[in-house]
């Protein structure tokens, strides 16, 4: 594009510093942002006073800020899922369904020990709510591993496998859950049944002990991707398989782990939603909406690319701007659907500005310097 | 058939001339004022060495590039490239170096594919028609209906042929034809060349050092130097020496670097190995041969005939169908890669960029690739960067890696510099067997110096040496063994001394060496 | 009896429409796994549409542009941006997932308007997905645009270099093959189950992206294993037809997506994969940048 004596070229980038990749992220959002507000516009309802509304209720309100910051937990988990297996070059779109077979996990170890029953237990809490992590660890880890297995042994498509886990771990729950399954909540209503108040984790302003896990786990995954052998390996197979092969790295082990790892932690995001975040402490009827959700991970993953410390930020305002879109969607008399319509707006603007990730735009004269 | 010639051009007649050809790029002059004329029914041979402007004027005279300076006139006329298309149409046809074809098509699918009158519907029959009379006036046998992927090399390249021909080609371009061919597959070439210059065709191989093959086939031949036509004249007055000295400027010795070396123990062992290719053909077939200390054992032949899955089932990437393997009288026949590198097997394989190397990772992280598993390497699973640091470090300064520091992504490194990392990477392992497979390939003068010798001193230091290498002269100068393949079978193997170049020639072809007589 | 046989015929189009759009797209060398949203958007809008106009036509018009359009926005992405096939896909498809949830969320329940009127008790649609077969298979394979689909799939260099144009051929494909997914969205909202809900496709479409791998990217193998795949769906609603009692009608609903990965799994053996190695199209996924 020539403007007088001036073009405006793209150059294939040799390098991408960490700061102008966060600079590029940065202005994917703003720009998602921009065109979201065509949505308010055809809604009738003016942007700014929009945006104004889902920033100060996300992160200013009282009753707001926690609910961000239950969300931000969540979608964090949900990120690292996404984030392991990226690494090495594998898509995980199953944290729903693992999160699922977390949150199943869990409430059968709660089943096992009579809590159904009983509404309570002998044991003291601490420990049943380590099984319970335990639990949720293994579910998703279980399902999340089903898929690094095909992958690792028999080079099956994960995208595929981990979509139909996705849809097949729902419908178990929804076995589980209702119409006479066995965890369903005596009154009916198509849920599980509840979580005793013993065995509710205390809050910090609304917030459960979960946010040191997703904290904790950010900084493991920082330090282990980084600095382990194993980190290594994960990410010497994600660069190049071919390579990885050759300098001995197992094509097998790497998948499987990956997803086992992600399974894990997106099964904790199930323990969070369902067992650990105040007005649920059951499997909800509405479970579907949480997995759902689950898909912001991808989406973050993506934007951080794949950088754990780098996901924070992203995931809480993620968090802030799902719970803002959601009260917005409320308050000014919208469709359903705003939380996810942003995540889809989101999510193209991305795709979009992958583009830039490998191309730089540069204004030259016409010899070619700048 | 898109003809742009005058109706009374004959045979003899100039139909392609080149005036004045200049091309420029950032660092170099490409083509330096290149007159060049073809006739019509001759064979025109163009001679040059690496970088001595063949390719770009190749690409040229085929509408790739398009020239600084000079013109192109066809049949008299000036003409002007776009874009390949537009060379097509005037009757150019070019048949590249490395096959432009579609494996899972049939022959007549390929020949017809972008034809301009193949027509809406398909008709397969009228085309068959067609490439049938071709084939008939050039003496062409090929089975149309045949899918490309089963076809040998030569009769690869002879479906590219009758593609230019069925195009309308009135001058037919080869890149460096018998790069890819067997000697009897070389032979059914020029047969081929011999017969369309008969019918008419004017034909332009582009040709690197088969000097012989210049000599045997063409009527006239222009050498190229550094950009410029530095002679052109008729075959009958040159002869190989002439050529050469043409070609690099002065007189050409060949030296021999092979260095004796005491013997020692068997390293490597391999007995009766066979292995599947991909497409499940037996493409290694029964292979036994022995590496002591201090050898190097060179496998001489044509890429294809089992090379690469050999080297794959002993660096452990491939699982043997029959045979063994040990190392050291350990048997490692199904081993995998990685308990081959602990036990000191270093590879370095041919493709540099896809296998060989990490092309986002730093030169630091790249040298990790063989230390990774090295317990002196990691405590309590945290990789000593430090360590590996100092050994990367000293790995540019030993074997001179031009490159700014060791943190830049390897994929920043010329082909020379990055064969030269990896090269020294496997050999800083101490390595008792190094399997190196194609190490000078892509390289210049200077980093196929270096590599030899680091090869040479690895040998000296004790290592064994197994060496692939297409480039005949490379295996005969260095290897103590030499060990012609083909079709997946050692036709011999031969003491370094013995190894005579058309003996071995000959073995690459098929020829045992128990029928060649003496 | 019947009446199962006929619901499974109606389902089976479905996934023959969307996946022979996937088809065409990946003969070409374009892979798009976001298959599911380019539905739901031709699926919603063809609803809305057809709901506030009261035409049948209109509604099938808007969700084949649709679909054409998104197939648009995947080709630009992949062909002229040269950027990750996969990533793209997952983007279509996110998007879709989620704008349509808002879009549509007004328009929740029945269409309301009379059905399509059915031949011989079958969809008329079911018809129009054999023909589409034909079509596809004939193209393909017998005239001259097919060679240069399936040469641009195999070796886009090649295909250049004889006089093809890679991007206008994948451009091509990716807007016919988007065009395809929206119809088979609107024949879903509009003629199989015209009622709306969010995210109501449940998954077809990534079943319809397993159907062309199944297929080994030939037709008529594909109308057979999309029968199938209609076949299981309905029995997975309808369990108490043919096996009364044997699960939960939840545990019923998985055996779709458990077949899939059995087909998935299937497909990763040595027989299968030396045939299907060979039907691949080798650039599938691939951005071709020209020189």
């Amino acid at each position: 594009m020539r403007i007088g004596s001036h073009e405006l070229n793209l150059e294939r980038r040799v390098s991408l510093s960490g700061w102008q990749a966060a600079g590029i992220s940065i202005l994917a959002i703003i720009v998602a942002l921009a065109i979201f507000s065509i949505i308010f516009i055809l809604a009738e309802i003016n942007p700014l006073t929009a945006y104004a509304e889902i920033f100060s209720y996300a992160f200013a309100n009282p009753f707001g800020l926690p609910l961000t910051m239950n969300r931000f937990i969540f979608i964090l988990l949900c990120t690292y899922a996404f984030i392991i297996p990226f690494t090495a070059g594998l898509w995980n779109i199953g944290m729903a369904g693992q999160l699922y077979a977390g949150s199943l996990a869990v409430y059968a170890v709660l089943l096992a020990l009579g809590v159904k029953e009983f509404q309570s237990v002998e044991l003291p809490a601490t420990l049943v709510i380590l099984m319970m992590l335990i639990a949720a660890m293994l579910g998703g880890a279980f399902i999340g591993g089903i898929a690094g297995f095909l992958k690792g042994k028999y080079n099956v498509n994960e995208i595929v496998v981990t979509m139909m886990l996705n849809f097949m771990t729902f419908w178990v729950v929804s076995f589980f859950i209702k119409e006479g399954g066995i965890f369903m909540n005596p009154g009916g209503r198509g849920e599980s049944f509840e979580l005793p108040p013993s065995l509710q984790p205390s809050l910090i302003f609304g917030v459960p002990f979960t946010i040191f896990i997703a904290l904790g786990a950010a900084l493991l995954l920082y330090f282990v991707l980084r600095k382990t052998k194993i980190g290594y390996e994960i990410r010497a197979y994600g660069e190049n398989p071919t390579a990885a092969a050759y300098a001995g790295i197992s094509n097998f082990s790497i998948p499987l782990l990956v997803f086992i790892m992600g399974g894990a932690l997106a099964g904790l995001a199930g323990y969070h939603y369902f067992a650990a975040v105040p007005g649920v402490y059951k499997i909800a009827r509405t479970y579907g909406y949480f997995g759902d959700l689950a898909f912001y991970g991808i989406i973050c993953g993506l934007i951080s690319r794949g950088n754990p410390l780098a996901a924070i930020p992203v995931a809480f305002l993620f968090g802030g701007l799902s719970i803002g879109a959601r009260f917005v969607q409320g308050k000014l008399g919208m469709s359903f659907g705003v939380d996810f319509a942003l995540l889809g707006v989101l999510m193209i603007t991305l795709v979009a500005f992958q583009f830039f990730y490998r191309y730089k735009l540069i204004w030259e004269n016409s010899r070619g310097e700048p | 058939m898109y003809k742009v010639l005058p109706e009374n051009i004959k045979r003899g007649d100039t139909i392609l001339e080149a005036r004045g050809i200049t091309k420029r790029f950032p660092d170099v002059v490409a083509n330096d004022r290149i007159d060049f004329k073809i006739r019509l029914g001759e064979i025109h041979a163009v001679l040059g060495e690496n970088g001595a402007g063949k390719t770009t004027l190749m690409k040229i005279l085929f509408g790739q590039y398009q020239p600084d300076e000079g013109e192109i006139f066809i049949g008299g006329e000036e003409v002007r490239f776009k874009s390949p298309l537009d060379a097509i149409d005037l009757g150019i046809g070019m048949v590249h170096q490395h096959r432009k074809l579609i494996p899972a098509h049939s022959v007549i699918e390929n020949i017809i594919l972008g034809h301009p009158r193949a027509g809406k519907i398909l008709d397969l029959k009228r085309a068959e028609q067609e490439v049938l009379e071709i084939c008939e006036k050039y003496g062409f046998g090929l089975d149309l209906n045949a899918k490309v992927w089963q076809l040998s090399e030569g009769e690869k390249q002879l479906v590219e042929i009758i593609k230019a021909l069925y195009r309308g080609a009135e001058v037919l371009i080869l890149d460096e034809p018998s790069s890819a061919l067997t000697p009897i597959e070389t032979e059914k070439l020029l047969i081929s060349i011999k017969a369309m210059s008969a019918g008419d065709l004017a034909i332009v191989p582009f040709i690197t050092h088969k000097l012989p093959i210049v000599l045997q086939i063409s009527d006239r031949v222009t050498v190229l130097r550094k950009g410029k036509v530095v002679s052109c004249i008729d075959t009958s007055e040159a002869t190989e020496q002439s050529l050469a000295k043409e070609m690099v400027g002065r007189e050409v010795i060949f030296r021999t670097q092979r260095a004796t070396v005491e013997k020692g123990e068997t390293i490597l062992q391999v007995d009766d190995l066979s292995a599947f290719s991909d497409k499940d053909v037996m493409v290694l077939n029964g292979v036994s041969f022995s590496i002591s200390e201090g050898e190097i054992f060179g496998v001489a032949g044509i890429s294809g005939n089992g090379q690469r899955e050999l080297v794959e089932v002993l660096a452990g990437l491939r699982k043997p169908e029959r045979g063994s393997v040990s190392l050291d009288d350990v048997d490692i026949t199904f081993a995998d890669s990685l308990k081959r590198w602990q036990l000191g097997i270093g590879y370095v394989p041919a493709d540099r960029i896809a296998m060989g190397s990490i092309a986002d990772f730093s030169l630091v992280e790249n040298v990790t690739m063989n230390y990774y598993f090295d317990h002196e390497y990691y405590r309590r699973g945290v990789l000593d960067t430090k360590k590996i640091r100092e050994i990367t470090n000293d790995i540019i300064a030993e074997y001179d890696v031009v490159t700014p520091s060791a943190d830049i992504v390897a994929k920043c490194l010329s082909g020379g510099n990055l064969q030269k990392l990896i090269l020294a990477r496997v050999l800083s392992r101490k390595p008792r067997l190094v399997i190196v497979d194609l190490p000078t390939q892509g390289l210049d003068v200077g980093a196929t110096e270096f590599v030899r010798n680091k090869l040479i001193d690895a040998k000296k230091e004790g290592a064994g040496i197994l060496l692939i290498s297409e480039d005949l002269d490379e295996v005969l100068s260095l290897s103590d063994w030499v060990a012609p393949i083909y079709e997946g079978e050692f036709m011999g193997i031969l003491p370094g001394e013995d190894a005579k170049r058309e003996l071995v020639g000959a073995m690459m072809a098929g020829i045992h060496l128990d029928e060649e007589s003496a | 009896m019947w009446e199962f046989f006929i619901r499974s015929l109606d389902a089976s189009t479905i996934f023959t429409i969307a996946a022979l759009g996937e088809l065409i797209g990946q003969r070409s060398g374009i892979l798009n796994v976001g298959i599911e949203g380019v539905m739901l958007f031709g699926a919603t809008l063809g609803f809305i549409t057809a709901k506030t106009t009261g035409s049948y036509l209109l509604g099938f018009l808007v969700g084949i542009a649709v679909g054409g359009l998104i197939g648009l926005l995947h080709g630009f992405f992949s062909i002229t941006l040269g950027g990750d096939q996969v990533v793209s896909g997952m983007g279509i498809w996110i998007l879709g997932f989620g704008l349509t949830t808002y879009i549509g969320s007004p328009y929740t329940g029945p269409l309301g308007m009379e059905r399509i009127p059915t031949i011989l008790g079958l969809s008329p649609f079911f018809f129009v997905a054999i023909a589409l077969t034909v079509i596809i298979w004939f193209i393909l394979s017998r005239t001259s645009l097919g060679l240069s689909i399936r040469s641009v799939g195999e070796n886009p260099e090649v295909a250049e270099v004889s006089g093809i144009s890679v991007a206008k051929t994948r451009y091509l494909c990716v807007v016919g093959g988007g065009m395809l997914m929206g119809f088979a969205g609107a024949i879903y909202s509009l003629d199989y189950n015209p009622v709306w809900n969010y995210n109501f496709l449940l998954g077809r479409g990534f079943i319809a992206l397993a159907l062309v791998f199944f297929s080994m990217w030939n037709p008529f193998i594909l109308l057979g294993g999309s029968i199938l795949f209609g076949t299981l769906w309905q029995l997975s609603l309808n369990p108490q037809l043919i096996l009364p009692g044997l699960m939960s009608r939840y545990i019923w609903r998985t055996v779709p997506f458990a077949i899939t990965l059995g087909a998935l799994l299937l497909m990763s053996t040595k027989w299968f994969r030396t045939k299907w190695g060979a039907a691949t199209p080798e650039a599938l996924g691939q951005p071709y940048v020209k020189d």
